[in-house]
Order: structure tokens, then C-alpha cells, then sequence
């Protein structure tokens, strides 16, 4: 009878808890290495605003935003402003899963202009911030705190046309940031495909 | 009679035999479907359109869930000719990973109404769609059609066509009705949003069900929703999204039930739920787990604090408290005989005492974890400055129990020279020292109720904590009041001298038990350390008990330098050596590994069943299972047998990783076994306290009959 409580209490509280980053709260800090193997600290880059951007080649709602242009063209313009972290959750055993030899070349060939690509295989820094989508974005403010989560732009297609009529959230974001303003859309509804999360 | 001619000369002419071409993708085979033969000029009629998506793909419902995109139909129409928007059947939870998409697999009819202009002429014409969908597996692939559709026109609406009759009904099936005679209603309290649906008087109400909202952002769709009873309505609890969207005036969604709903067998129910303030809870009649978009249930406060309670009283009985309440069961013995009042009163300071302690460690995890720092329940004992301040603190009630020195003067002073205030001092110092004690221990039950604290409002969180407080403070307050037990207890005479002598064994053990614990933390050297202090610490007290009748004031003061010596010496540095937890297998042990979250996701995508023992030192109760169910001889042998990889994950000094893991599987408090079984996307969590049984059992759900090398195995 004890055990049969206990277990059906266990039961009943058992959920996986998938955290989320919370504009206005402080991002969850960690570490994890890049695509060269090298590691990558948040914490480093404190006085810096970061963006983060959760990539997957194999989904066609990032590649909208590459094939497009849009996506590099955002990483240049604000290059002298921001840390742009690419961040791939993908897991090791799906076949959107690449390895860094291919990747760097797709990178190259794409002429993506990121700062680092982070490989977040066991998909932590996913799950600790809540990134559902490729692309999700978000920005983390020079105190360390989340100023935005949401979808890069309010299309929700992977149709690159798009692009050019869309409202880019993380464009007002970054310009607000830089103006010294306040975020005024801080958080929006990603969208884009399931980040394929082990 | 018209509509029958129309009809036969249809099926003379063939006129509705024409199926509509199928438009062939990679995934998909999409065609359009109308539901008549002939439609009447300026009369809506049903049309659809239908997706075929290759086994295992999915589209999506009009909320997408977590990711993906509804399918979306743009209508090329003739002129004047009107198309509906999309009327969706109910979707199905399709699970990913950790997070959760709204859709159709296999096969789903769209249906919209389409309204020929008034003024057509009977004929045939074209309607043209151009219809998107995202059709995904693991993997997503976006698709479009161009499709089209001959609608006859006749001067009366024609019969149904038979041919697709049944796609019809099927699709109508599984529309959502609107219901006569519910009410529905909806708050948000917390983290939950809570819809309530109540039936019209005397309906049969469905055990299960599942509820979607039509509005994306609102609630986390892979967080499992609760269903109560409550009176003769349903109580739908679920997960609001992070950060919760404002201005929500009204809940739109569909509640499907498999076994249908009452005076309708349709599975899918329309609600419009008004938000309002806060939804009163009455008592809850019966609470089932959901079979909603994912497995399991949530909990509700009300059940936390429940269970909090009923924890909170257990831990009365685990280990870690047993030694304090030595303490508090001595100062009821003096009273028992005493004013009746007077013992009222130190029940009630006792349990202020543990409330008070409760609420501020519980305030402090909660600030700690606000700033972002990874805070667990007992967290104080990962301290190795807090043990040893406590072993010191213990030695010293120890050697004051066994006569060595008496308070006198000394403790009066610090608390005023009315004993019967000295006495509350006593009682409030043993609830603060009950409950730094216990707080590392968790109870059955209260390992849920402290999990569930993680999603909630700091005030839900704090009313858990209070509440076990409370639990735990209980028996004591219940003996406070009821002293008939305790009168049967021999009046206070010279036996209470041994008696009070023999309870301070108890609390060496708790040093030695935390002296044990801080090598843990802190290596042999700290042990050293902590040992030495002590000696100066009984030097003080010997000597503070030893001249107790000389005058002058250098007695305290000598007694306080040495003890002050003593916590200086036993002072742990910060940065000690801790003794590496040994991996290494003897034999008739289980081969425990390191525990590492990378691991457990090499090892279960591996397809190992992996069993995670989340244990610490200064948790008795996991060292009493350890010894108790995981060194039991049959359990060793089920693991080697079943290949069960033993992970152990030591929360002995703070480790964030193992604070976060705790909290995605709902808990922040030890102890906590998770067993990982191949094919489970969760882990099965087993009780706080174990028996070799229950580990049995689990274990057993696994092949066996495997060699037993697997437990050498690497």
C-alpha cells in the first residue's frame, strides 16, 4: 500500500521540466565548446550584448533565413555591437546531425558571419533556455540579462520572399538596445522546426 | 422530387463521378473533395481538402504546438464565389523530444464552406486552391500544391456524393461541437492556468481528456495537464508558457475526451472559457492523470500542500531528526508533571521555532535560485563551514547532556534569568535545530511536494515549505496539548539524570555523522581539523563545567576562547580536497559509475537502462537505502543479470548540473532514484525509501538472462 502511494506520488509529479529564459531575468550562464572544439563561456562575455541563435541546416526555416542572405547580413551588421553565438542543439544521432568538416564548409560556402558556432550536442544550453525552434532567438543584454526570446521575424514561412516584408523582431530588439532603450517586444512566438533534441 | 432528378441525370452524366486530381509530394498526397454532387448558386456547401501524409509524418492543427506551421489553403475562386476559413478537426498530441507539436498523422480532411456566387448559372466550374502545408517527421519539410476541384452548379443542391461520404463523416466526427448548457470559466493562478467545465445538472462527465488551446504561447504544450473532479465539474490544470502572455480575456480551445462527452459521442468539445480572477477550489473529489498531449500529470497546489503536510509529519521518523527530538522529548519530561499551560506554550514556540527555521531556509533557496544561483532543499549542509559549525554545535549539547558542564548563568544571561522564558529559548532553539537537521532528509511524500515548489510563486512555494513546518511541528504540538500520554511517564526524579546522560549518545552520533560527512566535502584534513577544534571545544566546556562555582567573570571568558579556538582550527578551508567517490566495483557491490548528464544520454541513446542514485553524505535517509536496498544481495545480482549501468550523481557539495537535473525531473530534494528503462522517454522515479522489493520490481521490467559480466563492463 506504501509503496503504491509512494509510486503513484512519484507518478504524479514526474514532468520533465523545460526551463525557460525569461526576458528580464538573468540568461542561464554556460559552457560549452564550438564547432573547433574550442570552449565557449558566457560568463566571457559579460559587458557585451549576445545574440543567440539556434541553427539546424537541415531545416528549411533556417535555411530561409540563409539562403536569403538575411541571416548573414544580420550577423555583419551588428558585428562590431554584438556576440552572435550560433547554437546547435541537434543530436548526435539525427540525420540533420553534421559533422564539423561539412559544417564549416556549409558556413563558409553560406558566408554566415556568426562569432562562434556552439555544439550543444547533449542539447543543455537548448533545454536550459527553452529553445524549441530553429531559428529561435535570443538576446542577452551587456548586465547578463534576457531581453529577448522569440522568433527572428513575424512570418512564420519558410518562403525566402518573406524576408523583405517581414518585421524583424531581433533588428528592433538590437536597435532599441543600442539607443539605450528598452525592449518593447520582448518576447514573441518562435517559429520553425522542432530542434531535433535527443 | 427536383433535387432526385437532378441526381439521376447527375448519374446519367456522370457529373459528380469526376474526382478531383490528387496532387502527389514527397510526403503528401493532397486532393480536394466536394461533398455534393451539385451545389445550388448562393448556398454554402461543404468542400475539403484532403492530406494523405506518408506513415509516420504529421501536419499541424491550427496551433502548431511548440513548432512547426498550420496548413494553410488560399482559394482561387470565380468571381463572386466565397470560401470559409479552415474548420479543423481535433488535433492529436504529437510528442518530440522534450517538446510537443499539435497535428495529424496518417490522415485528415480540412474541411471549409464554399459559397457560389448568387447570380451563377448552372454548370460546371473550377475552384482553384493553393493549399501549403509543413509536413514533418524528425525532419520538416515544407510543401505546397496547386489544387483544383470541378464543382457542378445545378438549380438545386444535389444529393451527397458516396463516393466520399465517409471522408465526410469521419471529419464532422472529429469537429469540435459547441456545447448547450456548460459553463466554462478560466484562471490563471501562478504558474497554472486552470479551465473549469461545468455540465449541464446531472451529466456524466469523461475520467480523461486533454485539453488544447487554440492560442499559441498561452500554456506549455508538453507540460502534462492535471484533471480534477471537482463537485460535478472539471478542473483542467496546465502549465501557463514562460513568461505567461497578458491580456488573455477568454480561453478558446478544444477539451477532447476518447470516451466522448455527455449527450454527444463526438470525442472534441468547443470552449470558450472566460478568464476570470481565481477560480476557488472545492474540495477535489478525485484527481486522475491525464492521458493529455503527454504522460503523467502536474500537481496542484492543494495536493503539494497535502503532501507536505503528510511529509512533514514522516519526517518525524527519518533519521535526521531522531537525535533533536531527543532534546525535545527531555524538555517534556521535566514539564510533563508541570502547569499545563506552560507546556501548551513551548509546543506552540517549539513549532514556531520550525516554521520559522523552514520559511528561511526556504526564503533563501528561493532569493538564491531568483538570482539565477542552482539552490536545492538541504543546501545549507553543502556547506562544509555549515557542518562543521553544526557538529561543533551538537558536540557541545552532547557534552552538556552527559553532565559535563551545566548553562547556568551563562545561558540565562544570553536569554533572560526567567526560567520559563529560558524554557521557550530552549524550545524555539530545538525547533531551529530540529529543522536545520531535517531539512536534508526527505520523506515520502514530501520529495513531491518540494519538486513541485519549482514552478510555483515564491508565495506557493513558501505556503509548501510553512506547511511542512507544520507537519513536522505537529506531534509535537499534539503532545503539548494532550499531556494524558506523557503523564504516564515516572515523575522527574534522579533516573532523569541517566536518562538525560544516555540521550547525548544520539547526538555524538550526529557528529560523528557529520564529521563523516565533511570528509566527504572536504577531505581527510578538514576531518583533522574538525577533530582537533573539537578536543579545544571539550577543553572549554570541561573547563566552563569544572569551576563552576568559582566566581569572576574569567571562566566564561576562558571557556568561550577555548571553544572560539576550537571553531578556528576546525575551520574547513574553502577550496579542501575532497575525497573523489570511489567508481571502482568490490565485489558483492554494485559498479557504480560517476554520474554526468552526458552520460545518461550516451548510455540511454545507447539503449542501456540506466538507474541514477541522486544521493549526498548528509542524507541519512539515502545512506540508510544504500545499505538497506542497493546493497541488498539480490538487487546487486538484478543489476549485473538486467545490465543496468549504476550511475551515482553526489550532491555532497553543491554541483549545479545535479540541481538542474533534479529539477527536470520535478524535485529539488534528495533522495531521488531515476531509472532510465530503453524505449521510456522518461525516467521512472522510484520511492524516497526503498526496499530491496521495490528496486526488484522495477528492475525486473527488463530483460534478463543476459551474461552477468555487464557489471564489470565499462
Amino acid at each position: 500500500m506504501h509503496r503504491a502511494l509512494a509510486l503513484a506520488v512519484s507518478a504524479l509529479f514526474s514532468t520533465a521540466v523545460f526551463a525557460t529564459a525569461v526576458p528580464g531575468q538573468p540568461a542561464p550562464g554556460f559552457t560549452v565548446t564550438d564547432l573547433s572544439g574550442k570552449p565557449v563561456k558566457l560568463e566571457d562575455y559579460k559587458g557585451k550584448t549576445v545574440v543567440l541563435e539556434w541553427i539546424n541546416f537541415g531545416c528549411p526555416f533556417v535555411m530561409k533565413h540563409y539562403n536569403s542572405g538575411n541571416m548573414q547580413a544580420l550577423q555583419k551588421k551588428y558585428a562590431n555591437d554584438v556576440v552572435w553565438l550560433a547554437v546547435n542543439s541537434t543530436n548526435k544521432g539525427h540525420t540533420d546531425w553534421a559533422e564539423p568538416g561539412p559544417l564549416n564548409a556549409q558556413l563558409k560556402q553560406l558566408g554566415a558571419a556568426q562569432a562562434r558556432y556552439l555544439v550543444d550536442e547533449p542539447g543543455t544550453v537548448g533545454m536550459a533556455y527553452g529553445a524549441k525552434t530553429t531559428p529561435h532567438m535570443f538576446i542577452i543584454d551587456p548586465q547578463g540579462k534576457v531581453v529577448y526570446n522569440g522568433a527572428i521575424d513575424d512570418k512564420r514561412s519558410t518562403n525566402p520572399a518573406d524576408v523583405k516584408t517581414a518585421k524583424n523582431y531581433v533588428v528592433a530588439a538590437l536597435d532599441e538596445l543600442k539607443a539605450g532603450k528598452p525592449v518593447s517586444t520582448a518576447s514573441t512566438t518562435p517559429y520553425g522546426c522542432t530542434i531535433k533534441y535527443k | 422530387m427536383a433535387q432526385r432528378l437532378i441526381g439521376l441525370a447527375c448519374a446519367m452524366a456522370a457529373c459528380a463521378a469526376l474526382a478531383a486530381p490528387v496532387v502527389k509530394t514527397e510526403h503528401v498526397e493532397a486532393q480536394l473533395l466536394a461533398e455534393r454532387v451539385a451545389v445550388q448558386a448562393g448556398k454554402p456547401a461543404v468542400v475539403g481538402l484532403k492530406l494523405r501524409m506518408a506513415e509516420h509524418w504529421h501536419t499541424y492543427w491550427k496551433n502548431p504546438g511548440d513548432s512547426g506551421l498550420p496548413t494553410r489553403i488560399q482559394w482561387v475562386l470565380p468571381e463572386g464565389w466565397k470560401a470559409g476559413e479552415i474548420q479543423w478537426p481535433y488535433p492529436k498530441p504529437l510528442p518530440v523530444g522534450p517538446l510537443m507539436n499539435y497535428g495529424y498523422e496518417d490522415e485528415v480532411l480540412l474541411l471549409a464552406e464554399l459559397t457560389p456566387a448568387a447570380s451563377v448559372k448552372p454548370g460546371r466550374y473550377t475552384v482553384k486552391a493553393n493549399a501549403e502545408w509543413l509536413v514533418c517527421k524528425d525532419i520538416c519539410i515544407p510543401e505546397k500544391g496547386a489544387l483544383d476541384l470541378d464543382v457542378t452548379v445545378a438549380a438545386a443542391e444535389g444529393p451527397a456524393d458516396p463516393k466520399v461520404a465517409a471522408h465526410f463523416e469521419r471529419a464532422r466526427a472529429q469537429l469540435p461541437f459547441d456545447p448547450s448548457g456548460w459553463t466554462f470559466e478560466s484562471a490563471m493562478a501562478g504558474k497554472s492556468l486552470v479551465v473549469k467545465l461545468t455540465p449541464p445538472a446531472g451529466a456524466q462527465l469523461p475520467q480523461k481528456l486533454a485539453f488544447f488551446p487554440e492560442r499559441e504561447l498561452l500554456i506549455e504544450p508538453a507540460a502534462p495537464q492535471k484533471v480534477t473532479r471537482e463537485g460535478n465539474a472539471l478542473r483542467i490544470e496546465m502549465k501557463l508558457a514562460d513568461p505567461p502572455l497578458t491580456g488573455v480575456g477568454e480561453v478558446l480551445g478544444v477539451a477532447v475526451s476518447d470516451s466522448g462527452w455527455p449527450g454527444n459521442p463526438r470525442k472534441a468539445m468547443a470552449v470558450n472559457a472566460r478568464v476570470v480572477a481565481s477560480l476557488p477550489v472545492a474540495a477535489a473529489t478525485s484527481a486522475s492523470p491525464s492521458n493529455g498531449p503527454s504522460p503523467g500529470v502536474g500537481g496542484s497546489t492543494w495536493v503539494a500542500l497535502a503532501f507536505a503536510l503528510v511529509g512533514g509529519i514522516l519526517l518525524n521518523l527519518m533519521p535526521c531528526v531522531f537525535p533533536v527530538l531527543g532534546i525535545k522529548v527531555m524538555g517534556f519530561v521535566k514539564h510533563a508533571h508541570g502547569e499545563e499551560r506552560a507546556m501548551r506554550i513551548q509546543g506552540w514556540v517549539f513549532s514556531a521555532g520550525v516554521l520559522a527555521s523552514f520559511l528561511a531556509l526556504a526564503g533563501i533557496m528561493l532569493a538564491a535560485r531568483a538570482g539565477g544561483a542552482q539552490l536545492g532543499w538541504g543546501f545549507q549542509l553543502q556547506s562544509p563551514a555549515v557542518v562543521m559549525l553544526l557538529a561543533a554545535l551538537f558536540f557541545v549539547l552532547a557534552l552538556n547532556l552527559s553532565g559535563v558542564f551545566e548553562w547556568g548563568a551563562f545561558a540565562q544571561s544570553m536569554t533572560s534569568n526567567i526560567s520559563a522564558r529560558g524554557r521557550y529559548a530552549d524550545a524555539f532553539l530545538a525547533g531551529v535545530l530540529a529543522s536545520a537537521v531535517a531539512t536534508p532528509c526527505t520523506a515520502p511524500f514530501m520529495g513531491a511536494a518540494v519538486g513541485f515548489t519549482l514552478t510555483q510563486s515564491a508565495v506557493n512555494a513558501l505556503a509548501v515549505f510553512a506547511m511542512l513546518g507544520v507537519g513536522m511541528a505537529l506531534p509535537v504540538l499534539l503532545l503539548a496539548h494532550f499531556p494524558a500520554l506523557l503523564r504516564k511517564l515516572p515523575r522527574p526524579g534522579a533516573w532523569m539524570e541517566t536518562f538525560k546522560q544516555v540521550l547525548a549518545f544520539p547526538l555524538f552520533a550526529t557528529v560523528a555523522w557529520l564529521t563523516w560527512v565533511l570528509g566527504a566535502q572536504a577531505g581527510n584534513d578538514a576531518v583533522l581539523g574538525l577533530l582537533a577544534g573539537l578536543v579545544l571545544v571539550a577543553m572549554g566546556a570541561w573547563m566552563y563545567g569544572r569551576f563552576e562555582h568559582s566566581a569572576g567573570p574569567w571562566r566564561a571568558a576562558v571557556a568561550l576562547l577555548l571553544v572560539a579556538a576550537g571553531l578556528v582550527v576546525a575551520w574547513p578551508a574553502s577550496q579542501g580536497a575532497a575525497v573523489p567517490s570511489s567508481a571502482s566495483a568490490r565485489a558483492g557491490e554494485i559498479a557504480w559509475q560517476d554520474w554526468s548528464p552526458e552520460k545518461v544520454a550516451e548510455l540511454t541513446g545507447r539503449g542501456t537502462a540506466v538507474f541514477v542514485d541522486f544521493t549526498a553524505a548528509w542524507c541519512v535517509t539515502c545512506q540508510v537505502n544504500k545499505r538497506v536496498a542497493l546493497g541488498n544481495e539480490a538487487v546487486v545480482r538484478a543489476f549485473g543479470e538486467r545490465q543496468v549501468v549504476a550511475l551515482r550523481a553526489d550532491w555532497t557539495r553543491n554541483d549545479p548540473r545535479i540541481t538542474a537535473t533534479l529539477s527536470q525531473l520535478g524535485r529539488n530534494a534528495i533522495p531521488v532514484y531515476a531509472l532510465y528503462l530503453p524505449g521510456e522517454a522518461q525516467p521512472r522515479l522510484l520511492p524516497e525509501v526503498l526496499t530491496p522489493n521495490i528496486v526488484l520490481e522495477e528492475i525486473s521490467r527488463l530483460p534478463s538472462g543476459r551474461p552477468a559480466t555487464a557489471i564489470t563492463q565499462r
